[in-house]
């Protein structure tokens, strides 16, 4: 067992603990050991409180980086937005030496040091370099019949690029493949890579929001998707609860449901809908879930 | 800035730009805020996303997303944060997390058997707070919305 120190940020144990719920069960079975380290905070969130004060985020990041050094285990996350603040913010402590001491010196009140020993990765990036998706596909005892799966990436795991480094930002295909390895058939299709919006709901308005949301939708449902999959909290928030409410505004006449990837992972490895929650979805629909039933029955 | 490609692709250079009539990357960093005394009161800085395409795009390395996010520190630091920016600074200030921990929170964790939520954090973050001077900031942001 490979052990990580267990980052659930806010979003997903506040809003949407169904997920936690879903990590916790599927983790496990593929060999990592979430280590819960009780005195983690928020990341701090990137865009609304990170921008804003960026010495009082840098110090609460290497707070909760501190903790893990503690425990000698390198970070795992289940969100995009954890994964850019904690990350940049580990790389940018590492390599500069004066922001370091600064950050260090903020820190001594709580009896915390960053050391800059350990990583940060987000669970996709475990799965698909680390653990490996050869070795994913040998678990999968329930192949996904090749179920038409619209994968959406998100912002804030692929830029900055030189930080990050998990996708092309152009053209990301890494959670297609991850797709792939479950007997689930990715869809491709047109603005792959535009944001889902969450970001604008908030500090836009919720017209735009919608509207932006809508045409990822409709070109997903254009090309033959049966769902969608995400590997972020937020976005998942946006294509349920957000595609409830463009759906209403737009009068979208179809409806696309959305699994965190470690739900349909979860299905791909013999568990019930029951297990991954599904009744907690704002958007259902009868068809895919009789598919899904028909898959892991 | 007169090259456009951060803005030319819809749905593929600024995402913002797509649906939201007040903002590109190009008319908010020139005219907007370099011609503005105090760009940072400009609204329109909090459209920006931060998914860095206008940055990726950009074949002369402009980079107007650093300089739209170099304005809303300054905004916090003056008073003319985001209310939304001023919330979630007080939620993390109170409780450690961003998002406010409600009774529907309490509900679902209990019925998935997860622990309830804790807030270790709180006396730390506040030591964070009092030395980077924040909660002097979040005052600021509080009187000006008031």
């Amino acid at each position: 067992m490979k052990k990580f120190a267990f980052f659930r940020g806010c979003y997903i144990p506040v809003r949407l603990p169904h997920i936690e719920r879903v990590a916790r069960m599927v983790l496990g079975d593929l060999g990592i050991d979430l280590i819960d380290i009780e005195g983690f905070s928020c990341c701090p969130e990137p865009i609304g409180f990170g921008l804003n004060d960026k010495l009082t985020w840098m110090s609460i990041a290497a707070r909760n980086i501190a903790l893990a050094e503690d425990e000698g285990v390198d970070i795992i996350t289940l969100c995009n937005g954890c994964l850019y603040t904690l990350k940049q913010a580990n790389v940018a402590l590492k390599e500069n030496r004066e922001l370091r001491d600064k950050v260090n010196e903020v820190l001594a009140a709580t009896d915390h040091q960053f050391k800059g020993n350990i990583e940060v990765k987000h669970f996709a990036q475990v799965l698909s370099d680390g653990i490996g998706l050869g070795e994913v596909r040998k678990r999968v005892v329930k192949p996904l019949d090749g179920l038409r799966v619209a994968s959406h990436t998100g912002c804030h795991i692929i830029s900055p690029v030189e930080v990050l480094q998990f996708d092309n930002p152009y053209d990301p295909t890494v959670l297609d493949g991850m797709v792939s390895a479950l007997g689930a058939a990715p869809v491709d299709y047109d603005l792959k890579t535009l944001c889902c919006g969450w970001t604008l709901m908030n500090y836009g308005t919720r017209r735009s929001s919608s509207n932006l949301l809508g045409a990822k939708l409709a070109a997903m449902w254009e090309a033959g998707a049966e769902c969608v999959t995400v590997i972020c909290p937020q976005c998942y928030y946006q294509f349920d609860t957000g595609q409830m409410l463009a759906a209403r505004a737009l009068k979208l006449d179809f409806r696309l449901p959305v699994l965190f990837y470690l739900q349909l992972l979860a299905l791909a490895l013999g568990y019930r809908l029951e297990d991954i929650h599904f009744s907690q979805h704002r958007v259902g629909s009868p068809v895919l879930e009789e598919r899904l039933r028909g898959i892991v029955s | 800035m007169k090259c456009g490609t951060c803005c030319v692709v819809r749905g593929h250079s600024c995402h913002v730009m797509y649906d939201e009539e007040k903002f590109n990357p190009r008319y908010t960093y020139v005219y907007d805020c370099l011609g503005a005394e105090e760009p940072f009161q400009n609204p329109n800085i909090w459209l920006c996303v931060s998914c860095h395409k206008c940055d990726e795009m950009c074949p002369y390395e402009v980079s107007p997303v650093s300089f739209i996010e170099a304005m809303k520190p300054n905004a916090f630091e003056n008073g003319h944060a985001h209310p939304i920016v001023v919330g979630e600074v007080e939620n993390v200030l109170s409780t450690g997390y961003a998002f406010p921990l409600t009774l529907s929170t309490t509900r679902l964790r209990e019925m998935l058997s997860l622990k309830p939520i804790q807030t270790l954090a709180i006396e730390d973050i506040k030591r964070i707070a009092e030395q980077t001077g924040l909660a002097l900031k979040l005052k600021k942001n509080k009187e000006r919305e008031s």
